[in-house]
């Protein structure tokens, strides 16, 4: 029987602006195929082996949670989290989760707080917050969702962006990217949440997770209909 | 004279725009602000100020403590009109002033939103401030509850005369309260009213940042918090919400302790938070000199404001209107619809400025709850507003089907389907989307517009 283990990392604390949603859009897109899937909730201060999952999802959240969440991640669990992308299991994170993967986060009173590293990028916090629905052009087509950050990502050499800015800033509103793909790791400002306007990209996510665990994914088309006209109508909106 | 000037051009600028066949005081007030920028501190200076803010619940709460006071007999101005921004006090400060800046009526009640509540107190200097609670809004105008809270600190820090008014069941609300004790009253909930939420907008302690242990929730992140790590918990309240004897649709039947003293009470206006509104507005009442009998009594008096869970009857329909604005406001709505068997649902869903131009909000919100069970689920579902198409796709992953989900485009066709609806309808809509549809819905069931 088919089945992904997907596990929602720090869903105490990375939980802003309808982040569940994502988990909740993967698990329907499976369940409406007939391929089975559990979801395990690791929070701050639990210790689960991170091995046996097939897909991560690591949402935004607020400032203020932040030192919980270094503590916890220098606990152990952010080299677990690393080791997991470098296995090529297949990640979504999202705004505050994405920066996390990176090495490191600047402070605007220049204050380097470490992240774990996972993948080549950085970011650095600024005044003004980049805010509004945005648009994307990615493999798996146009993206659109809302970004709202004061970090300002940058890509390293290994990183490749997940996309090419059409409508908004992006990951530092300067170089057209947005977000990030490193191996099964995807990574994006756009939260909103982003998977279920932009169901080729979840299932994008999906095919990566299930290919790296059967050597092939089958997933039958779904009919997508309320989730073509919503993605449409923000696409004409941006005009 | 600036004083002078300032009022009569705001009183007539008002006046010209109601001429017009149009409400709003955004630019009678924004006119009175420029040419007399302290005016709403000139105005107020004489009169004894009570100011409303937190997150939700602040324009039912003023007209709790209005009506508390009218039939204590004392007649208050409110900012009425909707506006909760200073332009908007100020406009309402300018109706109430005689030309020479006399107030006509000497207490106000103040509805005063939280991003402009820390100028508001320093101009003000209220004597009563109430906080209702504080729940995630919207996030692309306010960022995150710990903002919002910032923001409701340096206004209290300005206020310093003031008597705060806190909820005792909300962790981020309570840990506002100033150091003086004698300023502060609590109230509260004492009953187990519901079960905690999936997502808490408050789930750590607000001091330390260790998980909070409950002994008791009402809804969202309300309730018996305790922070086990170092030890910040709920206080006791001075006005609390004792005993829950009967919840309807209607209204509710409780009893309120009013410093040890126990009365039951009716409260007109129905759910859980409502109470709350009720104990909060009886907290300010007797801070305002009004007798515990008096205000308890008066509860029963509440009328809702329009699209407050207000009610009324159009075509085939028995209609509640429920404005939304966040995902605990829509989680209150929701709660209401699922104890309403067969009812229709509308979502009016708007992403203007006033709603939050962000609605990842819906994804927050608990829809899952109205098709759990598929024999009580709504037997229609409506979408409208301009992000009618991210609402059915919410209600899709929720459980609904998306072709019986239909969108309904504009407030007058809106209303001609809710008309041919037999039996109950929800209507729930955002800020801007409520308000060309309750203009709408009031030249239909002959009410009056909000601003006059």
């Amino acid at each position: 029987m088919t089945e992904l283990k997907i596990c929602h990392l720090y869903p105490d604390v990375l939980n802003l602006y309808g982040d569940r949603g994502n988990v909740l859009c993967m698990k329907k897109r499976l369940e409406w195929r007939g391929i089975s899937c559990s979801v395990t909730e690791v929070p701050i201060g639990e210790r689960e082996s991170l091995a046996k999952f097939d897909l991560f999802f690591i949402g935004g959240g607020q400032d203020f949670e932040q030192g919980l969440l270094l503590d916890d991640l220098r606990s152990g669990k952010g080299e677990d989290i690393a080791a997991a992308v470098r296995d090529g299991a297949a990640f979504l994170c999202v705004c505050g989760g994405y920066q996390l993967m990176g090495r490191y986060y600047e402070t605007h009173t220049g204050e380097k707080l470490p992240f774990i590293g996972a993948l080549d990028l950085y970011t650095v916090g600024a005044d003004e917050r980049l805010i509004g629905n945005f648009a994307f052009e990615s493999e798996f087509g146009p993206v659109v969702g809302f970004e709202n950050h004061s970090g300002r990502t940058y890509l390293g050499e290994g990183v490749k962006p997940l996309g090419r800015v059409i409508h908004g800033s992006g990951n530092n509103g300067e170089d057209g990217t947005e977000g990030a793909r490193y191996l099964n790791c995807f990574c994006t400002y756009s939260h909103g949440p982003v998977l279920p306007k932009n169901p080729a990209l979840c299932d994008g996510i999906l095919a990566a997770a299930l290919t790296r665990k059967y050597g092939r994914a089958e997933l039958v088309p779904l009919g997508d209909l309320s989730e073509r006209e919503a993605h449409e109508s923000v696409l004409k909106s941006l005009g | 004279m600036r004083l002078f000037l300032a009022i009569l051009l705001c009183k007539l600028s008002r006046w010209a725009l109601r001429l017009l066949g149009r409400g709003g005081t955004a630019l009678p007030g924004t006119l009175a602000l420029k040419l007399c920028p302290d005016i709403v501190a000139r105005l107020s200076r004489d009169m004894r100020c009570c100011v409303v803010t937190g997150t939700n619940g602040k324009t039912t709460t003023c007209r709790m403590i209005e009506k508390l006071l009218s039939e204590s007999g004392v007649e208050a101005m409110a900012n009425r009109s909707g506006s909760n921004l200073e332009r908007g006090i100020a406009a309402d400060l300018c109706a109430n002033a005689e030309l020479t800046g006399r107030p006509r009526r000497r207490t106000a009640v103040i509805e005063c939103d939280e991003a402009a509540f820390k100028r508001v107190c320093g101009e003000i200097q209220p004597e009563v401030i109430v906080v209702t609670n504080v729940f995630r809004d919207q996030l692309d105008r306010y960022g995150e509850v710990t903002h919002t809270l910032e923001s409701i600190r340096m206004g209290l820090e300005k206020a310093q005369r003031a008597i705060v008014c806190l909820n005792a069941d909300d962790s981020l609300v309570a840990s506002l309260a100033p150091d003086a004790p004698d300023r502060v009253r609590f109230y509260g909930i004492d009953a187990a009213l519901g079960a905690g939420s999936d997502v808490s907008d408050a789930p750590r302690c607000i001091i330390c940042g260790a998980e909070y242990e409950y002994g008791f929730h009402t809804y969202a992140h309300l309730g018996g918090f305790r922070c086990p790590k170092c030890g910040y918990s709920r206080t006791e309240p001075d006005v609390a919400v004792v005993g829950v004897d009967a919840l309807t649709t209607e209204g509710s039947a409780v009893e309120i302790r009013i410093d040890g003293e126990v009365y039951p009470a009716a409260v007109s206006l129905p759910a859980v938070h409502n109470l709350y509104n009720a104990a909060a507005a009886v907290t300010a009442g007797l801070v305002l000199g009004v007798a515990p009998e008096s205000a308890v009594k008066s509860l029963a008096h509440i009328e809702s404001g329009f699209g407050r869970m207000e009610r009324f009857e159009l075509g085939e329909a028995r209609v509640t209107m429920v404005l939304v604005k966040n995902p605990a406001g829509c989680d209150r709505a929701i709660e209401y619809l699922s104890g309403i068997d067969g009812a229709a649902a509308v979502f009016c869903l708007n992403d203007g400025t006033a709603d939050g131009t962000d609605v990842s909000w819906i994804w927050d919100v608990d829809f899952e709850r109205l098709f759990a069970d598929p024999a009580k689920a709504p037997h229609e579902l409506i979408v409208s507003g301009r992000r009618a198409e991210d609402m059915r796709l919410r209600l899709k992953y929720a459980g609904a089907d998306e072709n019986a989900v239909r969108i309904v485009r504009g407030a007058k066709e809106l209303a001609d389907e809710i008309a041919k609806i037999p039996g109950e309808v929800v209507i729930m809509p955002t800020y801007t989307a409520m308000l060309p549809l309750r203009a709408e819905l009031a030249g239909r069931v002959g009410r009056k517009e909000f601003w006059r």
